[in-house]
C-alpha cells in the first residue's frame, strides 16, 4: 500500500467515492446475481413478470436429476457437454501449442499467420457460424467439393446428429484457436535464446529441445491455457444455437440452461420459461465446471512442483 | 562520409559474393519449408471460408446455383445494395454502434476510476476487492438472476437496460491494474505537491499515460458487445431495439437460402471491427496476453 498524497480529511473520501459507481453495477450485474443463481435454484420462479414465486426446495434438482424421459435427456445433454469439452480442450491446446512453436520461429510472414488465426475470435460466434455454414454448404460448397474429391459426402449440419456434433466441434476449434495460440506465443517469448543455443552445442535435436527447454519453461501459459480451454469449453454453446438450433441428440448443458430458462425449446423439454428449474440446471453446471477446474488445478500444481522444484 | 558509406557498402557486398561462391549457392534449409507448408495449410483453413463468403457475395443467385465454388468474373455488388436495403440494416447497425459506444465509455470511466486506487492500494482492501472481481469468472452463471432483475427494476426491452449490461469487464479491470503498476508512483507524489487533486490527475494526467491499455482495453470490450447474441435475444423484443447480430439472424430466417445477399450482409457486419482490429491488432494482442498470462 503506498501512502495518499492527494489530501486528507474529506479529501481522503474522493478515491472510494470515484470507485463506487464501478463497484456497484459490478455487484448488481454480475456478482449478485450470480450468488442469486442458487437462490433461484430452490424456487418455481418464471420468466413472467408478476408470477408468484415459491419455495421448492431441492425439487428442481430431483427433476433434473432423477425423473422421468427429460432427466435422461438432461443426463445425455450433460454427457456430451464433456464429450465435447474432452474433444476441444485436448485439440485445441495441441493444435494452438504446435501452432505457436510455428510462428514464433523468426521467419518472413509469420506476424500475417498470427493475425490471420486469430482473426475468428474477433468475429464472434454468428459469423463464425454464418461463414461456416456457407462453406458446408451441402450442395457443390467447397467442403463438399472437397469430400467428393476424395469419393465421400457428407449433409454436414443437416445430417446425423453426431456427425452435425462433430463440426461444431471442428468449428468451435478454428474459432477459438487463436487465443491458445496468442497464450502459447506470449509464453514461448519468455524463454531466453541462449538456452536454446545451449541445448544445441550439447547436441540436442529440435525435438529433444522442445521437451526438455520449451515444454517445462512454459507451464504457466500451459495451466492458463488448459484451465481456460477446459472452463470455456464446458460453458460454451452459442456456435450450437447459431448452426443447429435446439436439435435433439446435440444439446450441451449451456444450451439447456438457456433454452429451458427462455423459452426455445423445442422438443421433448415442452415447458418453457422454467427459470428456477433453468437455476438448477446452471448450479449442475457450475459444479461440474468446479470439480474439473479444481482437479486440473491441483494436478497442474503437483506438475510444477515437480518441474520447478 | 557519403563515398565512406557506400565502398563499406561494397565492401559487405563483396564478402557476400565469396561466401556464396566458396558454398555453391544458398543452402536450402529444408526445416523452414516444411513450416511454412504448415502454415499455408492451416491459412486456407482459416481463409478459405472468408474468401468463399467474399466470393459469393460478389455473385447472382443463378450463379450461385449452377456452381457454388466457381470464382466470380466481373464485379456485382447489387447484393450489399440489397442486403443493406432488405435487412434494416441502417437500423440495426445504428444501434448497434449506440449500444457499442456508450457502454464502452460507461465502462472505461468506472474502470480507470477502479483500477488506479486498487492498484496503487489507495483504498483500504484493495486485494480483496480485484479478487472480488476475478472470482466471478468461476461464480455460476448469471443469466437467470440476472433476468429477473432486469424484470423488476422494469429494465426489460429497454435500450437503457440493455446497456447497463455491459457496463462490466473483470479481465479489462485486471489489465488496467497490471498497467498502471508500471507508472511510476513518484509521478502522483510530484502532481499533489505542485497541488494537483486526485480527480484532475486521473482525468489529465494519467489518463493520458495509460492510453494503451485503454485502446486494448476498449476495443476487446467492445468487440465483445459488438458480437453478443445472446443478451439481445433475451432482452430485447422490439425490432426497433433490435443489434445489428440479431439483425442478422433474423435477416437469416428470412433468406436463409439467398446466399449470395446473405454473404453481403455478413461482410457488411464485420467491416467496421475487421478494420479496427487490423488497424490495432499488435496492442489487441499483447494486451490479451498481459491480462491472461499475468492474471
Amino acid at each position: 500500500m503506498n501512502a495518499y498524497h492527494f489530501g486528507g480529511g474529506k479529501a481522503r473520501w474522493i478515491p472510494y467515492l470515484l470507485l463506487l459507481p464501478g463497484i456497484l453495477l459490478y455487484v448488481l450485474i454480475a456478482l449478485g446475481p450470480s450468488i442469486g443463481t442458487t437462490f433461484f435454484s430452490f424456487t418455481d420462479a418464471t420468466g413472467i413478470r408478476g408470477a408468484e414465486t415459491n419455495w421448492v426446495w431441492l425439487d428442481n434438482y430431483e427433476e433434473f436429476l432423477f425423473m422421468g424421459q427429460a432427466s435422461l435427456d438432461n443426463l445425455s445433454a450433460l454427457g456430451r457437454t464433456l464429450i465435447f469439452s474432452f474433444f476441444v480442450t485436448t485439440i485445441q491446446f495441441a493444435l494452438g501449442l504446435f501452432i505457436a512453436v510455428m510462428v514464433n520461429k523468426k521467419l518472413k510472414g509469420t506476424n500475417f499467420f498470427r493475425t490471420l488465426y486469430f482473426m475468428p475470435v474477433i468475429l464472434g460466434a454468428v459469423i463464425q457460424g454464418l461463414i461456416w455454414s456457407l462453406f458446408l454448404y451441402p450442395l457443390g460448397g467447397p467442403m463438399a467439393k472437397i469430400l467428393e474429391f476424395i469419393g465421400l459426402s457428407s449433409e454436414f449440419l443437416g445430417g446425423q446428429p453426431s456427425e452435425a456434433f462433430g463440426w461444431v466441434i471442428f468449428i468451435q476449434i478454428w474459432a477459438n484457436m487463436g487465443t491458445t495460440m496468442i497464450i502459447f506465443l506470449a509464453g514461448l517469448q519468455t524463454i531466453p535464446q541462449e538456452i536454446y543455443e545451449a541445448a544445441e552445442i550439447d547436441g540436442a535435436s529440435g525435438w529433444q529441445a522442445f521437451k526438455n527447454v520449451t515444454w517445462p519453461l512454459l507451464t504457466p501459459s500451459v495451466n492458463t491455457n488448459l484451465l481456460l480451454n477446459i472452463i470455456g469449453s464446458l460453458q460454451a454453446w452459442q456456435l450450437f444455437l447459431v448452426l443447429l438450433g435446439y436439435r435433439n441428440g446435440t444439446q450441451v448443458l449451456g444450451y439447456l440452461i438457456y433454452a429451458v430458462g427462455f423459452g426455445q425449446t423445442s422438443g421433448s423439454v415442452t415447458s418453457s420459461f422454467r427459470q428456477g428449474y433453468a437455476a438448477a440446471a446452471s448450479i449442475v453446471l457450475f459444479l461440474l465446471v468446479l470439480l474439473l477446474g479444481s482437479v486440473t488445478q491441483f494436478f497442474l500444481n503437483r506438475r510444477e512442483k515437480r518441474i520447478l522444484g | 562520409m557519403k563515398t565512406n558509406n557506400k565502398s563499406m557498402k561494397f565492401f559487405k557486398w563483396g564478402q557476400k559474393q565469396q561466401l556464396q561462391q566458396r558454398t555453391g549457392r544458398k543452402p536450402i534449409k529444408w526445416g523452414n519449408v516444411a513450416t511454412y507448408a504448415v502454415l499455408i495449410i492451416f491459412a486456407i483453413i482459416y481463409a478459405g471460408p472468408i474468401l468463399m463468403l467474399i466470393n459469393t457475395s460478389l455473385k447472382t443467385m443463378p450463379e450461385f446455383m449452377k456452381s457454388a465454388t466457381s470464382i466470380v468474373t466481373k464485379l456485382n455488388l447489387e447484393n450489399f445494395v440489397e442486403a443493406w436495403q432488405k435487412a434494416n440494416f441502417p437500423r440495426y447497425l445504428t444501434n448497434t454502434i449506440l449500444y457499442t459506444v456508450s457502454a464502452t465509455v460507461v465502462f472505461i470511466v468506472t474502470a480507470v476510476f477502479l483500477a488506479f486506487p486498487i492498484s496503487r492500494g489507495y483504498v483500504k482492501g484493495s486485494k480483496i476487492i480485484l479478487s472480488l472481481f476475478l472470482v466471478a469468472l468461476f461464480l455460476p452463471p448469471a443469466l437467470i438472476p440476472q433476468f429477473q432483475l432486469m424484470l423488476r427494476l422494469g429494465l426489460y426491452n429497454n435500450p437503457f437496460g440493455y446497456v447497463l449490461l455491459f457496463t462490466i469487464n473483470p479481465i479489462g479491470i485486471t489489465i488496467l491494474v497490471n498497467y498502471i503498476k508500471t507508472i511510476p508512483v513518484e509521478l502522483d507524489e510530484a502532481a499533489a505537491l505542485d497541488g494537483c487533486g486526485y480527480f484532475r490527475f486521473v482525468t489529465m494526467i494519467l489518463f493520458p499515460l495509460i492510453r494503451p491499455a485503454i485502446a486494448t482495453v476498449a476495443v476487446l470490450h467492445a468487440i465483445g458487445i459488438w458480437n453478443e447474441l445472446i443478451l439481445p435475444t433475451i432482452y430485447l423484443t422490439n425490432q426497433d431495439y433490435y443489434p445489428i447480430t440479431r439483425g442478422m439472424i433474423v435477416f437469416q430466417g428470412v433468406y436463409g437460402s439467398n446466399w449470395p445477399t446473405l454473404a453481403a450482409a455478413v461482410l457488411i457486419m464485420i467491416m467496421p471491427m475487421l478494420l479496427i482490429f487490423l488497424f490495432l491488432q499488435r496492442y489487441i494482442i499483447s494486451g490479451l496476453t498481459q491480462g491472461a498470462v499475468k492474471g
